[in-house]
């Protein structure tokens, strides 16, 4: 579909689509004048740190309070046995129940347990946890989901989950009960086996993905204190660090302590690079209990080694797909051992695919998801992350493999199978995908050889991968507020923040300027934390979103705008003193209709003479517009109106096994660009997670302990920039077919990839290889190792 | 990190006073020591450091006789970018400029380089949550656990941890000398397994400068780095060479737990000239280079493919 309201298909843009119009706060993160949450330091401030486990699996047995409250400099020791701790949960991950922030078990090692101390600086709280002398229990631990799930495996929590249901619609009550440590959850669709009869031939393979880290460059922490107002009353809470309004902002916060959201304070408007992880850690929400207890403000911040979440659960799938002799599938089979993580893990990491999954966007609809849950103790994947849905590229390996046995292009074996932009039943093929994948091939000189059969002139292999997948869309949920105001001639945009990275609010500023017919710096920006609009909900598929609502405002507010002109031509204001005796000119738009005008570049014009008018600077009116709402079809469709394609080239070194990405092209439909920088922002973005994930990064785990062996930016290895290759010249395409403002859509989430290079390295070698395609799994691969 | 007295030393006289006490630590660029002090690595906390940077005098690069001087205190970056380093002691320019990144370089000084710490995620692990042998524990936790990393040249004190060092190979090979304030030692024995330590300094022992020999006529260096990442990252294999002559020098690090010359490497190309190195010859060497690897640790066999195709790789690129 397309954008059906007010002025979405607009065909002429002055400032929508403009590459490098400056941010609003990029100043201010460029010279570090921007405060994060552990930037902020107040007086009298305390320091607060919790106690992290040292076993992966473990229960207190006893302790001494008395010897850690004698540490000099230490004020107070929160333990799991106080009352009010007790009865103050901390709300679960997407999916997961509410639960103490601090219980007698560890679940994970380095997971918060037992403790809080709060000390005068964060060296004290250390010691003073140290002086604890806490002694363990050590419990049995699950760090191998596949030894995890054998019969004899220990059980690291025997509740039941009562069936795992996924909201998304996979799973539900056809589940068998738990068992062990795993939970089940199995979706089916057709006739599985019926199509594996009608299929030519069947292939197995298996897409192995392992934990990938979440990026969040700055450790997440926050300051609180409480006070009194004259105004707000008694007991408000003042935050900061606890900024992310997409998840809740300071209503998350202050809803926790029983408080509407106007006794919650937050001013601070910049948040760290997250992606998709909406869920605020415990040291963002404890400060103001903490703060409570001491009578005085309290700083908590987690360290870099606390801030190493789950971003992907580890997953192994085993996939089964029969498929005819000119491409078409007929079947899929989908085995899964996800892990299931420790408690209050998100279901977006096992079975939140299910639903969305990448086998609805073909025509064949035999599918069978089985997925077995295990209970671990890895750690926790709090909300979700880069890659929706999870597991897409098994559907990218399915083509290249069948490509491979076939002897045909894979794109050709993409083509065949995908649906049409109405569904499973639609025949036709996909415009946006067709117009991807023509630039596409063009951007790289497209020339699909069989496996192994391309040597480089220096001797390494030559591979070559592409993948496509559908935009998401993230305009669920609840209306976006959007508000203009046009005050003392200065049209004025409020809104909450906060500063992402994504300019995202330039973004908005940018529609409100074209709809209203305004340069784009003539928008004021306001932030101001009591503002009612948010302008993100997800990167660039949050901007299409917000933005169409801003879309409506300002159209809205030109409405108005014509209005009061219109009134003050007809009913002039009378001139003050100074103006006493002089005569008014004569005003263009007297006795005009709102729809005879228009607005070009900051002036009421006639539309039948533009050199006629009245800029709005001039105008003594104040005008308010709102919007509330959000586009139309806001959840991940099985409609596919907008696709994109990646590509990449690799050469594979077969005596170190070293992988070089040579080419990494993208030919995207955005449906339409709104923010040019934003968007190839987004691409080089998406390029970095996804080559990271694919050539370097994995956890490991002492098999023995169950220790986190690399937690840090040494050992876990998060590419650099100089192993980045970036997307050159990508091709941005506009089919306007999106539902977001004037047909856009996001891209981000489905530019990221866990197998796009994996598929090359198999064209160049002829074997899977799982990612990250280390040099030792590629040696191994090549029987070098 | 926990609290300790910094003092700015003006003399080695006065950092060996002071190191005397056994509660003291030297400090140079700190890039290490810093890194072991905040994650409290260790079983013992040093109550003060001292700083080696502020005396003056240990910080210079200078040829003289034929022999190459560098300053203990001199920072990998200098060295990097010394253009008579580059030109006759190739493989120590290319070595310093592989170090970790362009900002530790700045910071990080060719002595701290050879008297860092080993790499081992036990060892590593904050809070000295694995009290190893390294550190007078009775266990090697890499032993049972994931060595995918660690040496693959057998364990040395029960430890199976690797060096880390760039530079250490490459002095090795060019056959340089360790000074300190006591005596000189010849690179190739200044690695020792210790607890924790890596060299055979004594705990108040200080370097106090690098000697290099100019490398004989018609031998060539090089000095090549396999790591996972192009910068910000330890080996997982790297490589020295010096050839061209009678008696080449192969070393390699990251293998094992001191830099490992691979002397039956050297003797396929001994009395072989720069010219006359090639493919096959430099193939025959890796192969002898690596021919002492042990089949365990298993997860770490990879590094043996490395190794040899590094020794190959840097001969070739020397010869070139």
């Amino acid at each position: 579909m397309a954008d059906l309201t007010v002025n979405g298909d607009r065909k002429d843009f002055k400032v929508v689509g403009k590459p490098n119009l400056p941010g609003k706060l990029s100043w201010a993160v460029a010279t570090g004048v921007a405060k994060f949450g552990i930037d902020y330091v107040v007086p009298n401030m305390a320091e607060a740190k919790f106690m992290r486990s040292p076993h992966a699996h473990a229960r207190i047995k006893s302790y001494n309070k008395e010897k850690a409250m004698a540490v000099p400099g230490v004020v107070d020791i929160v333990t799991y046995e106080d009352e009010d701790v007790k009865k103050f949960n901390r709300p679960g991950g997407l999916g997961g129940a509410p639960s103490p922030f601090i219980t007698d078990t560890a679940h994970e090692e380095n997971g918060i347990v037992g403790f809080i101390a709060v000390a005068e600086n964060e060296d004290i709280c250390d010691e003073a946890l140290r002086q604890l002398d806490v002694e363990w229990e050590i419990l049995p631990s699950v760090v191998d989901i596949k030894k995890g799930r054998e019969a004899d495996a220990p059980v690291i929590r025997p509740e039941d989950r009562g069936g795992v249901r996924n909201p998304f619609g996979g799973g539900g009550g056809g589940n068998p009960p738990k068992k062990g440590n795993v939970s089940f959850s199995n979706q089916n669709q057709g006739d599985v086996e019926k199509g594996f009869k009608e299929a030519d031939y069947i292939i197995e393979y298996d897409l192995n993905m392992p934990t990938y880290a979440s990026a969040s460059p700055n450790p997440h922490g926050s300051v609180a204190w409480w006070f009194d107002d004259p105004y707000l009353g008694r007991d408000n809470i003042h935050i900061e660090g606890a900024v992310w309004h997409a998840s809740g902002g300071k209503n998350a916060v202050g809803q926790l302590y029983g408080l509407p959201p106007e006794k919650t304070v937050q001013e601070g408007l910049f948040q760290g690079g997250k992606y998709c992880d909406w869920t605020l850690r415990s040291s963002q929400q404890i400060t103001p209990f903490l703060a409570k207890r001491v009578g005085r403000p309290v700083r908590c911040v987690n360290e870099r080694k606390d801030t190493f979440d789950f971003m992907v659960s580890q997953r192994f799938i085993h996939m089964k797909v029969g498929f005819k002799k000119d491409g078409t599938i007929t079947a899929f089979d989908d085995f899964s051992i996800a892990d299931g993580g420790t408690p209050g893990n998100s279901f977006f990491g096992t079975s939140g695919d299910q639903g969305y999954g990448p086998y609805i966007g073909t025509k064949c609809k035999n599918i069978r998801q089985r997925m077995d849950i295990v209970d671990s103790n890895r750690g926790l994947m709090p909300f979700s992350s880069q890659f929706c849905p999870f597991n897409w590229d098994s559907v990218t390996m399915a083509i290249h493999a069948i490509a491979e046995k076939l002897g045909k292009d894979p794109i050709d074996i993409a083509r065949i199978n995908l649906h049409g932009p109405d569904g499973q039943d639609d025949t036709r093929s996909v415009p946006s995908f067709d117009a991807c994948i023509k630039a596409g091939k063009k951007m790289m000189n497209w020339k699909w050889h069989k496996n192994g059969a391309k040597k480089l002139p220096d001797g390494r292999l030559h591979g070559a991968g592409f993948r496509y997948q559908m935009c998401p869309r993230h305009a669920m949920g609840s209306d976006f507020h959007a508000v203009l105001e046009l005050r003392n001639g200065v049209v004025h945009m409020p809104i909450q923040g906060p500063h992402a990275g994504v300019f995202s609010v330039e973004g908005d500023a940018m529609i409100a300027a074209e709809e209203i017919g305004l340069k784009y710096e003539d928008i004021s920006i306001d932030y101001d934390p009591n503002a009612m609009f948010v302008s993100i909900s997800g990167g660039a598929d949050g901007l299409v979103a917000t933005g169409w609502v801003m879309k409506q405002c300002a159209h809205k507010l030109r409405q108005q705008i014509f209005e009061a002109a219109i009134e003050e031509a007809n009913k002039p204001a009378p001139m003050g003193f100074g103006g006493f005796g002089r005569k008014m000119p004569p005003n263009p738009l007297k006795g005009k209709k709102p729809e005879d005008l228009d607005l070009v570049d900051g002036i009421v014009v006639l539309k039948s003479d533009k050199s006629k008018g009245v800029p709005i600077k001039r105008l003594t009116s104040n005008v308010y517009a709102t919007f509330a709402g959000h586009p139309p079809a806001p959840l991940w469709p099985a409609k596919y109106d907008l696709l994109n394609t990646l590509y990449c080239e690799v050469a594979v070194d077969p005596e170190t096994g070293e992988v070089e990405v040579l080419r990494y092209g993208a030919a995207v439909d955005s449906g339409k660009v709104i923010r040019r920088t934003s968007l190839e922002s987004q691409l080089d973005q998406v390029a970095y997670f996804s080559q990271g994930c694919q050539l370097l990064e994995d956890y490991f785990y002492d098999p023995k302990t169950g220790v986190r062996l690399n937690p840090n930016f040494i050992e876990y290895k998060k590419i650099g920039m100089l192993d980045v290759t970036d997307v050159n010249d990508p091709e941005l395409i506009e089919t306007r077919a999106g539902n977001g403002v004037y047909g856009a859509n996001g891209i981000s989430h489905s530019m990221s990839n866990t197998h796009l290079i994996i598929c090359a390295i198999y064209n160049a070698i002829g074997k899977w290889v799982d990612p990250p395609a280390t040099p030792d799994k590629v040696l191994k691969a090549l029987g070098k190792a | 990190m926990k609290p300790f007295n910094h003092t700015n030393a003006t003399s080695v006289a006065e950092i060996k006073t002071a190191l005397a006490d056994g509660k003291t630590t030297l400090i140079a660029g700190g890039t290490d020591l810093l890194g072991t002090l905040k994650d409290n690595i260790l079983r013992t906390y040093p109550a003060a450091v001292i700083n080696l940077k502020s005396v003056p005098g240990l910080d210079y690069i200078k040829e003289k006789g034929g022999v190459l001087h560098i300053g203990s205190a001199t920072r990998l970056a200098d060295i990097a970018a010394d253009p008579a380093v580059q030109k006759k002691y190739t493989a120590l320019a290319q070595a310093a400029s592989r170090v970790a990144t362009p900002h530790i370089r700045e910071m990080g000084t060719i002595g701290g380089n050879i008297a860092q710490l080993h790499r081992c995620w036990y060892f590593r692990k904050p809070e000295n949550r694995f009290d190893c042998k390294r550190k007078g524990g009775s266990t090697c936790f890499a032993m049972s656990g994931d060595n995918r990393y660690h040496s693959i040249f057998g364990a040395e004190g029960g430890c199976l941890a690797v060096h880390p060092s760039d530079t250490a190979p490459a002095l090795i090979a060019l056959n340089a000398k360790v000074v300190t304030d006591r005596r000189t030692i010849e690179a190739e024995k200044f690695f020792e397994v210790k607890r924790p330590g890596n060299t055979v300094l004594e705990p108040d022992e200080i370097i106090t400068e690098i000697q290099v020999p100019e490398p004989p006529r018609g031998y060539k260096s090089a000095f090549i780095k396999f790591a996972f990442r192009k910068s910000i990252d330890f080996p997982i294999v790297n490589c020295a060479v010096m050839v061209g002559g009678k008696n080449p020098r192969i070393c390699l690090n990251a293998v094992a737990p001191t830099p490992y010359r691979a002397t039956k490497g050297e003797a396929v190309i001994a009395g072989k000239s720069a010219r006359k190195l090639n493919k096959k010859l430099a193939e025959a060497a890796g192969e002898a280079a690596v021919a002492e690897v042990k089949s365990f640790p298993k997860a770490a066999q990879f590094k043996k493919q490395i190794a040899k195709t590094l020794v190959k790789r840097a001969i070739l690129s020397a010869a070139a």
